[in-house]
């Protein structure tokens, strides 16, 4: 308890030490946290293209090879390599995503779930890999793209079913509730349904991300401040050594994250989707 | 000159007033904030994301996945097939097997009944056998017996016709008179009834 | 309340001594970590308990737990979200 206690002292001193520390005009010494746009905006590398559109690109691309190399190869043979990575998350979708939430007539959608969730997870994937390092979800474009795409899809989907009265009917007037109580809940339901449900798809994923990429800046930006560190505390240099192990466990945590957004995502859509197709009665 | 009104939770307020040349000195600190919001979508982001996860998705719906599920179904299909297939063999082979236990069955019950009936020939053949022994013995016996029977009666008659002589010749002794043969006869043949009897 | 007033009052403090735009970003700053912090206690304390009653349920129950974990990832992002709003809330204060 006393030593905890001792190297939290300790630790707090060293970063009080560096955050005060007094840095030249030109290069400011110790730990500062830069402008959040230059850990964010990526210039571009050719006009219009920047880092995070190539990640898109390449996660289009990377996943479009993966899919054609496995319907390259013979189905009847026991499957090996991609055509195991492919079916294996095909029937991911299917069972653990369709299955669970809309049942068998879901299964027309897999197509479109899957690309989602494949384009998803390979867009946060580049997040943890080193010397990439930035998840193409931590920018606002593909989750506000891909919200308001799930967003079209679920109330075409609900208008085709139901007609475009009894969709609004369903949405708006869920049935079961007393009538009196209609004067509260319309206007929750159709904040909820039109506004909140795409918003929240869209914020979640983008956070999750912009979140663990900046824990991973921060954690990194202080690794190398102290062991940069060129103050007459020597003990400042070994130091480094925590926030490095905190960042490698956090990057082993961010692939868990960036598996969970892409799943949690395609759940809520095919959740959105099967709502829409069934109506509660 | 500029007025600066800063409003707060719990309702304080500050007024500053100042003049513009004083706050030139900070807007190095406020261009920090005044960039694109961090939170706003970009304009070519969204574009080029948009239109890659598009192209993905009409390859994946017209092309690769329908070409991959394909696939799934015909090996799970052939699967199953197989399975079934399986099955039946199973099914023949163990009707094969009944089959061959019911004529195993049917072979053996053959075989017991033939060894019961030679047995029962057998006993039959033992008991006929034995009843002619039987038989024969019970001639030999008979025989014998009628022979013995006739050897008694022969010696009987000889003991009665010596016994009648004695008894002739005794009573000739004692009374002096040869008696009377019939009398003699009928006693002597009491007697040798009694004593035969006794 | 009292904490927040204080806080208000040391902002006002510092400001006195700022220039307006040093002041400002002073402020939003100060009510940015504020307004995470409000909003991941909430989230917190629910996802904890979603997950605590989805082992219970698996433990009780093993046999539906795929059924289970999916409807638990279902309330996990909806509380997260919460949190989530408060974390945007945090970046358009500090940084808009």
């Amino acid at each position: 308890m006393f030593s905890t206690q001792f190297a939290v002292q300790k630790f707090a001193q060293v970063v009080s030490v560096l955050v005060s520390s007094e840095g030249g005009e030109a290069k400011p010494r110790g730990f500062s946290f830069p402008p959040i746009n230059t850990i964010l905006r990526w210039k571009d590398v050719v006009p219009g293209i920047n880092k995070v559109v190539i990640i898109a690109i390449l996660s289009a691309v990377i996943g479009t090879a993966l899919f054609l190399v496995a319907a390259m190869k013979d189905a009847r043979k026991a499957p090996k390599g991609s055509r195991n990575l492919a079916e294996i998350i095909v029937e991911f979708i299917e069972k653990n995503i369709i299955m669970e939430t809309m049942g068998k007539d879901g299964m027309g959608w897999t197509p479109f779930l899957l690309t989602m969730f494949v384009f998803i997870y390979l867009c946060n994937l580049p997040g943890i890999i080193p010397f990439i390092q930035m998840p193409a979800t931590a920018r606002m474009g593909v989750p506000a793209f891909m919200a308001l795409l799930v967003w079209v899809v679920f109330n075409a989907t609900g208008i085709k079913h139901q007609g475009f009265f009894g969709y609004f009917k369903n949405v708006l007037f869920p049935p079961g509730v007393p009538k009196a109580l209609y004067i509260l809940v319309t206007p929750i339901e159709l904040i909820s349904t039109l506004v909140v449900r795409p918003f929240s798809l869209a914020v979640r994923l983008f956070a999750n991300m912009l979140a663990g990429h900046l824990l991973l800046v921060i954690f990194a930006l202080l690794t190398q401040a102290l062991i940069q560190a060129q103050t007459q505390k020597f003990f400042l240099v070994p130091i480094g050594v925590l926030p490095f192990a905190l960042l490698i466990f956090l990057t082993g945590f961010e692939i868990l994250v960036a598996f969970l957004q892409a799943y949690i995502f395609t759940v809520l859509t095919a959740v959105y989707i099967g709502g829409a197709t069934h109506p509660e009665h | 000159m500029r007025v600066h009104v800063t409003t707060l939770q719990g309702g304080l307020v500050q007024v500053r007033i100042a003049s513009d040349t004083a706050t030139g000195g900070t807007e190095a600190t406020a261009a920090e904030s005044t960039g694109p919001n961090p939170i706003a979508p970009e304009g070519k982001e969204l574009v080029w994301g948009a239109g890659s996860f598009l192209v993905f998705l009409v390859i994946m719906r017209v092309f690769l996945f329908p070409r991959i599920k394909k696939g799934m179904d015909a090996r799970y299909n052939g699967i199953r097939e197989d399975f079934e297939s399986a099955d039946s063999t199973r099914s023949a082979a163990k009707s094969d097997v009944s089959k061959y236990e019911a004529e195993i069955a049917t072979v053996r019950a053959e075989a017991a009944a033939r060894v019961d009936k030679a047995r029962q020939t057998l006993d039959q053949e033992r008991s006929s056998k034995i009843a002619e022994a039987n038989a024969r013995i019970a001639t030999k016996r008979a025989a014998a017996e009628a022979e013995l029977e006739a050897a008694r009666n022969a010696v009987r008659d000889q003991v009665a016709a010596a016994v009648t002589s004695v008894t002739e010749h005794t009573t000739q002794l004692a009374v002096g008179k040869s008696p009377d043969a019939s009398v003699v006869q009928k006693a002597v043949q009491q007697v040798m009834q009694t004593g035969a009897r006794s | 309340m009292e904490a927040l007033t204080r806080i208000a009052h040391a902002s006002i403090r510092v400001a006195a001594e700022l220039t307006p735009a040093e002041a400002k970003a002073n402020a939003a700053a100060q009510m940015a970590g504020l307004a995470y912090g409000l909003a991941a206690i909430g989230p917190g304390i629910g996802i904890g308990m979603i997950f605590g009653k989805a082992i219970e349920a698996m433990a009780r129950q093993p046999e539906s737990a795929g059924m289970v974990r999916t409807t638990m990832f279902l309330g996990v992002a909806f509380t997260e979200a919460l949190a989530l709003i408060g974390f945007v809330a945090f970046i358009l204060l500090k940084f808009a």
